[in-house]
């Protein structure tokens, strides 16, 4: 059985540009088959019972089983003038939905796994940050994250200090700033839409709003394929696949912070649809 | 009752400064070799996150998972966590660890603590491993060989064999030893004909 608030959350389905006339894109949604297609009415999301409530926000199309408990989070950057907006497609991940969140939370693994581009040896200390749980929007901020980056975006030159910051908004979607070379004083936004296929499968959308009128587009969705695919080798060999949420099966650190509060705001609001709730 | 060893590789596939993935009855080892030659087997998860050790990279006589770069001792216990450079990480943060041995030329792995020691096949040599999805009962069948302890043992045209099953649900990991004097090219040829022999028969 799937938990009604796992059932009444938005989900990414995939992206709106890419949605045609019947028969549209067959695809799934917590293990249901669904079918995205456009007609006279714009777009429409089907499933086993009929069609789901829709919402076509950053580039992708948002679904929701259920009743929706609430609108889609905002993303105000996505309005703001200069912006480029960048849908990233998708890859296809052999794990956990909320693996892949908190995977996207981590900055610790960068110089292990993005080795001499988000991270490098041997700067690897991450700093004190802050976490909150913020009451009055429901979500899962840190802040004041700072880490040394060799190419911190495809429009830096040389190493910088990168400040971070990541919002989770929705249990399957993650939204970070982060420090614009481009342009001083401004955040670069970097989402990610997860999709989950079921527990233990996803399709990750990535999407970013950014401030580069320089580079390629084909190049801007290069540099974060090749990001994810690099996180990829890493999310279909944890064990278990599926996200621990009692404590004891993992060990964290100061460093994981950010997986905490996320973990803990999961089990608080029942949201454990690719969640492991007893240590195995 | 004696520890239940398993034969997990030949000591030349597993070179110094190397990790790979083993079974071990059903559990999921990453096995690996120091610079200096010493060998641990480990179950195949950090402590931290998860992440399988196997695909970790060795450094002297440290393995580190490649998901943060922590970094553990050939005890298993955890000795430096890069994110807190600073900190001595607490004893609780350990691998668990399993007995690895090597004898006449095979990696066995055993239980902690184990104080038997594993099988030796005095007059044999390591040939090589072969991964199979065909069970035992197959290979015995294709092969002519008798049951032994660890596995099949007989001669052949070639010579001498001695076949080591390691078997998990989905596969069988052959480990191939010749007699001394046995034909080691041939015998190597009448060993992919067994293999054959035995999954089409689980294919058929």
């Amino acid at each position: 059985m799937i938990p009604q608030a796992v059932l009444d959350e938005w989900y990414p389905v995939g992206m709106a540009a890419q949605v045609g006339p019947p028969p549209g894109r067959e695809t799934m949604l917590l293990g249901q088959p669904i079918t995205l297609f456009r007609d006279s009415a714009g777009i429409r999301v089907t499933g086993p019972d009929g069609d789901l409530a829709v919402t076509v926000a950053y580039g992708h199309v948002w679904a929701c089983l259920g009743t929706p408990a609430h609108a889609l989070f905002p993303i105000p950057e996505a309005t703001q003038e200069g912006r480029r907006l960048v849908d990233c497609g998708v890859v296809r991940v052999k794990c956990s939905p909320l693996r892949a969140v908190e995977n996207f939370l981590d900055i610790a693994h960068f110089p292990f796994v993005h080795t001499d581009i988000l991270g490098a040896e041997p700067h690897t200390e991450v700093a004190r940050y802050e976490v909150q749980i913020r009451e009055d929007s429901d979500e899962v901020w840190a802040t004041k994250v700072h880490f040394y980056q060799p190419q911190a975006a495809k429009s830096a030159e040389g190493g910088i200090v990168t400040e971070y910051m990541y919002r989770v908004p929705a249990p399957t979607a993650s939204v970070l700033y982060k420090t614009c070379p481009a342009r001083a004083g401004e955040w670069d936004v970097i989402g990610i839409f997860v999709q989950p296929l079921t527990e233990e499968l996803c399709d990750v959308w990535p999407w970013m709003a950014l401030f580069d009128d320089e580079t390629p587009m084909a190049d801007l969705i290069q540099f974060q394929q090749m990001i994810f695919l690099q996180d990829r080798s890493i999310l279909e060999n944890q064990i278990p696949r599926l996200l621990p949420l009692d404590p004891g099966m993992e060990i964290p650190t100061q460093a994981d912070l950010t997986s905490v509060a996320y973990r803990r705001w999961l089990k608080r609001k029942g949201l454990t649809y690719g969640a492991q709730m007893v240590a195995a | 009752m004696g520890t239940e060893w398993v034969a997990v590789g030949l000591s030349r596939d597993l070179p110094a400064g190397v990790a790979m993935p083993a079974l071990w009855q059903g559990r999921e080892l990453a096995v690996w070799r120091s610079a200096s030659g010493k060998l641990s087997a480990w179950n195949d998860r950090c402590p931290h996150r998860g992440m399988r050790l196997s695909h970790g990279f060795v450094r002297g006589e440290t393995l580190a998972c490649i998901y943060h770069g922590w970094v553990y001792g050939t005890s298993g216990s955890c000795i430096h966590i890069p994110a807190h450079p600073d900190l001595v990480p607490p004893a609780t943060i350990k691998a668990e660890t399993f007995l690895c041995v090597e004898a006449g030329g095979v990696i066995w792995v055993g239980a902690a603590g184990a104080t038997d020691t594993p099988p030796e096949f005095a007059g044999y040599v390591p040939l090589r491993s072969v991964a199979t999805q065909a069970d035992a009962a197959a290979l015995a069948q294709a092969s002519g060989l008798e049951q032994a302890a660890q596995g099949l043992l007989g001669s052949t045209a070639a010579g001498g064999v001695c076949l080591i099953l390691s078997t998990s649900q989905t596969k069988t990991t052959i480990h191939a030893l010749a007699a001394k004097e046995a034909d080691r090219v041939a015998l190597s040829r009448w060993l992919d004909g067994v293999v054959r022999r035995a999954e089409e028969r689980v294919l058929a």
